[in-house]
């Protein structure tokens, strides 16, 4: 061989080599890339957090289930239809013939038993039904089982029902169990809580195959699934902690779903080739936080003039994309009885002018506490200097979670940027719970699940118009009462003033039909199938 | 006399090896309890009521003292029960053993890359040394040793995954292949090749080829410093010039003979490179999504679950400790004057 022709074989093996070879993932097993860290445990009574809604809501069914579309509404699950008592304090679930995994049929005695061992175990997803006075005490009254096919739910309170409904199509405290399985598996009467950590009993499209910690979680398909049957076989969640690392494998083909994707990577694969991005409103705001417990913010009129130096549109538009969309209301977009954003806007000369109203008219030095992860270190920076604007000088602090939300549990902090607020429970009460309530101030009452009591904000009318907004059955008395609770939100100025709305952000191959993410983040993954 | 002596130098190491392994549990324990990380919080999530939060808080035994805290682990890792990870209810020995071969893999695998190479570059960096083959190879040494190693991954990544497509991406094995092999030893090369899958095999060596490189050549840059220097002392000793001037070759008087006297130094640098690589490649480990016990190790400790973190903190303890004596062993070996 000539000198020549060894150098063109060369270079054209080079060239070969070089030439990507893109592997689809299979056409029947969907690939999902998303964080694991926050992982704990797979049992639906005793999860927290984004993640494992996503895996389990396609592993465990609930009576009904929440829209992916529509959030104030409920669709049919294992429940084919429901009544409501004529007097508003009972619900009456009819089941459809199901299975789960394990081929025992789903009763109305699963259901019950589902709920009370969620009320028993009294862990993280207990506190959804706690809130409307359910109790393990008062479980036996509450959940009732007159035959196979029915479940009665009684209102230990008086609550609208509507919103008693939306809660058990929540994943976690609605997730219906298979007794029989797990019963079995009981250790100590822990009523299955560590086998249920690693393995799964639901009725769902997929069964729950393997879990392995910061690795993977396999769901295979359940043979015995009552719905139509899913087009993928298996659904593989690998640990990605990596935002890049998921955008490459995205990028490459080597996933179908990217759901934990940082801004900068959504924003450069907004223009990558076969690359679809979905943008949803998902659960709670970004917000300004300040404690009532400093006598400064105990004065309306401080904390007025901190609503006018919060740039929202320069926060949203520069450091947001991705994170949050623009939104001034504690009540989450879509929800039932939302006003219109009030339009307030950074106004430092009238923020001044309300500080010395207040006997500030030099500002005022305080301190504002940020996670020190991506946004928060941006938007506290970003604040200082619109703070400074107004003469309040601010020195940042940083830290974990643990150090910037357990100084606000603690009430030991001045001011905050935060993100929270409800909204999983697709209702307005949902929020205000989460932001304004507070039915005891006192520092022994510890109602640390409040972000009213952190911030020791009480207000006597909002807690009865909160509570009389929750029971209100008639559907334009409640309308009225929500618009009545945000109108005296506007004027009353309480500690925590959202600038943000939170947004779910996932990347997906564009071969993907029927991919919809839930605001709430059980995303059903049963309805997704490749087009190719 | 002298077994007398020997049992005693015997009990005195093996005495000091336990105040060790105890003053390093002390000290986790301690920073573990002073680092703001609440393991109840982890459990019980942020919207949790008080009342659950305190049963949480109780179940873990978090309301005794600690030092009651500390005596009652102790006394279980006596009795060999290390206790139960929070982060997934399992024993932490059984997690222990499921992430290792994971780490135990690709660090051997990067050390003979590393040591070949560092070894290899630090000869030829020492022979010609301020020529310019050596300050070529201080240049890429240097860079190995001062380039963030999770830059160069992902930098690499995207090089030799995203754009060429010739090693495959994070995680230990494509796909399609999980679960395809029975776990039998959790080393994914052995069980592919014992399960006689060398589709899997191939797809295991071709993701773990990338990280293994780069740790490999980032603990290179130590060796090759090393080798370097031990080289140089050697060179420069009379009997090397004898040997040149009863005629060996330079290739000859290198390997045969300077290179057997450094042989001794390099078996302890290189065993405490490979204790490095053991003790976690956290970034890489994050970086390619590798299933390791770097990554098992930092993410408990993030969320506070001290069963799982002091257990690894004894294990990199016995393992440095196993590290060096091999290493004496190996003296022994290397060197008839130790014996």
């Amino acid at each position: 061989m000539t000198y020549q022709a060894r150098l063109r074989l060369t270079v054209a093996a080079l060239a070969l080599a070089a030439t990507p070879v893109l592997a689809d993932t299979p056409d029947n097993q969907l690939v999902v890339g998303f964080s694991m860290t926050n992982i704990l445990t797979l049992d639906p009574a005793a999860i927290t957090g984004k993640e494992t809604v996503q895996v389990l809501a396609n592993v465990y069914d609930g009576l009904v289930q929440l829209d992916p579309v529509n959030r104030s509404e409920v669709q049919p699950d294992l429940a084919e239809r429901w009544d409501v008592a004529e007097d508003g304090m009972s619900i009456t679930f009819h089941l459809r013939e199901a299975e789960f995994a394990s081929g025992n049929p789903v009763r109305a005695e699963d259901v019950v038993w589902s709920f009370k061992r969620l009320l028993t175990l009294n862990l993280a997803q207990a506190s959804f039904l706690k809130t409307y006075g359910f109790s393990a005490e008062g479980a036996d009254a509450a959940f009732a089982a007159p035959d196979e096919r029915t479940v009665v739910v009684t209102l230990p309170q008086k609550v609208n029902p509507q919103l008693i409904i939306a809660t058990l199509g929540i994943v976690g405290p609605g997730s219906v169990l298979d007794s029989v399985e797990v019963m079995e598996h009981e250790e100590n009467g822990d009523l299955g809580a560590a086998w249920l950590a690693q393995q799964s009993a639901g009725s769902a499209a997929f069964v729950l195959q393997q879990w392995q910690s910061n690795n993977l979680v396999l769901l295979a398909e359940n043979e015995n699934f009552w719905g139509e049957k899913p087009a993928m076989r298996r659904i593989v969640w690998r640990h990605i902690p990596e935002s890049q690392s998921q955008r490459l494998q995205l990028e490459r083909h080597d996933l179908d779903i990217a759901f934990q994707l940082a801004p900068a990577d959504l924003t450069a694969l907004q223009t990558a080739e076969g690359v679809k991005i979905q943008t949803t409103p998902s659960a709670g705001f970004y917000y300004l936080a300040m404690s009532m417990a400093d006598e400064r913010f105990q004065d309306a009129k401080v904390r007025e003039a901190m609503r006018y130096l919060i740039d929202y549109k320069g926060l949203n538009e520069a450091i947001l994309p991705f994170y949050g969309t623009e939104h001034q209301r504690p009540i989450s977009g879509g929800f039932f009885g939302l006003l219109e954003d009030p339009g307030y806007a950074f106004d430092p000369e009238k923020a001044k002018a309300l500080l010395a109203e207040a006997g500030y008219p030099d500002g005022m030095d305080v301190t504002l506490r940020a996670l020190s992860d991506d946004p928060f270190l941006n938007l506290a920076t970003a604040m200082q200097a619109t703070l400074a604007q107004g003469g309040v000088r601010a020195e940042v602090i940083t830290g974990s979670g643990d150090q910037i939300y357990g100084a606000m549990r603690e009430r030991k902090f001045e001011m905050l940027v935060g993100r929270g607020g409800g909204g999983q429970l697709p209702d307005p009460d949902s929020n205000m719970r989460a932001l304004i309530y507070n039915p005891d101030n006192s520092a022994e009452a510890r109602l640390t699940n409040f972000q009213g009591w952190r911030t020791s904000f009480y207000d006597e009318e909002l807690n009865r118009l909160i509570d009389a907004a929750a029971s209100e059955v008639d559907v334009e008395a409640r309308r009225q009462m929500y618009a009545d609770i945000q109108n005296r939100i506007d004027e009353v100025v309480p500690p925590i003033l959202p600038f943000s709305e939170v947004v779910t952000s996932a990347g997906y191959r564009d071969d993907l039909e029927g991919f919809v993410v839930n605001p709430s983040w059980s995303t059903d993954l049963s309805t997704v199938s490749k087009n190719r | 006399m002298l077994t007398h002596s020997r049992t005693r130098g015997f009990a005195r190491q093996v005495g000091t090896i336990a105040v060790t392994l105890v003053g390093l549990l002390i000290l986790t324990f301690v920073i573990g309890r002073l680092m703001p990380a609440d393991p109840v919080r982890a459990i019980v999530g942020e919207e949790a009521t008080q009342d659950t939060y305190m049963q949480v808080y109780q179940e873990l035994g978090l309301d005794r003292p600690l030092p009651v805290q500390f005596l009652m682990y102790l006394r279980d890792v006596v009795t060999g029960d290390f206790g139960t990870s929070i982060r997934t209810g399992q024993p932490v020995i059984h997690d222990i053993a499921a992430v290792m071969p994971a780490t135990l893999e690709l660090a051997t695998l990067a050390i003979l890359i590393g040591a070949t190479l560092g070894i290899t570059m630090g000869v030829i960096a020492a022979v010609k040394k301020d020529r310019w083959p050596d300050q070529l190879i201080r240049v890429i040494s240097l860079a190995g040793h001062s380039m963030p190693i999770f830059w160069t991954g992902m930098i690499a990544l995207l090089i030799f995954y995203a754009w060429l497509g010739w090693v495959g991406g994070g995680g230990r094995i494509d796909d399609y292949f999980i679960g395809l092999v029975p776990e039998v030893t959790h080393f994914i090369l052995i069980d592919a090749a014992l399960a006689g899958e060398w589709e899997v095999f191939w797809s295991a060596l071709n993701h773990m080829i990338l990280p293994a490189s780069l740790l490999g050549y980032s603990s290179s840059a130590y060796i090759t410093r090393m080798t370097r220097s031990f080289m140089l002392d050697q060179i420069n000793q009379e009997y090397v010039t004898t040997a040149r001037v009863k005629g060996l070759s330079v290739r000859q008087t290198i390997w045969r003979h300077a290179f057997l006297n450094i042989r001794v130094q390099l078996v302890t640098i290189v065993a405490l490179a490979y204790g490095a690589l053991l003790e976690g490649a956290v970034l890489i480990e994050t970086v390619f999504s590798w299933p390791g016990f770097g990554q098992y190790l930092t993410s408990n400790l993030m969320i506070g679950d001290m069963n799982a973190v002091m257990t690894c903190v004894l294990l990199v303890g016995v393992i440095f400790i196993a590290l060096n004596l091999l290493s004496d062993v190996l003296y022994r070996v290397f060197d008839p004057r130790t014996r």
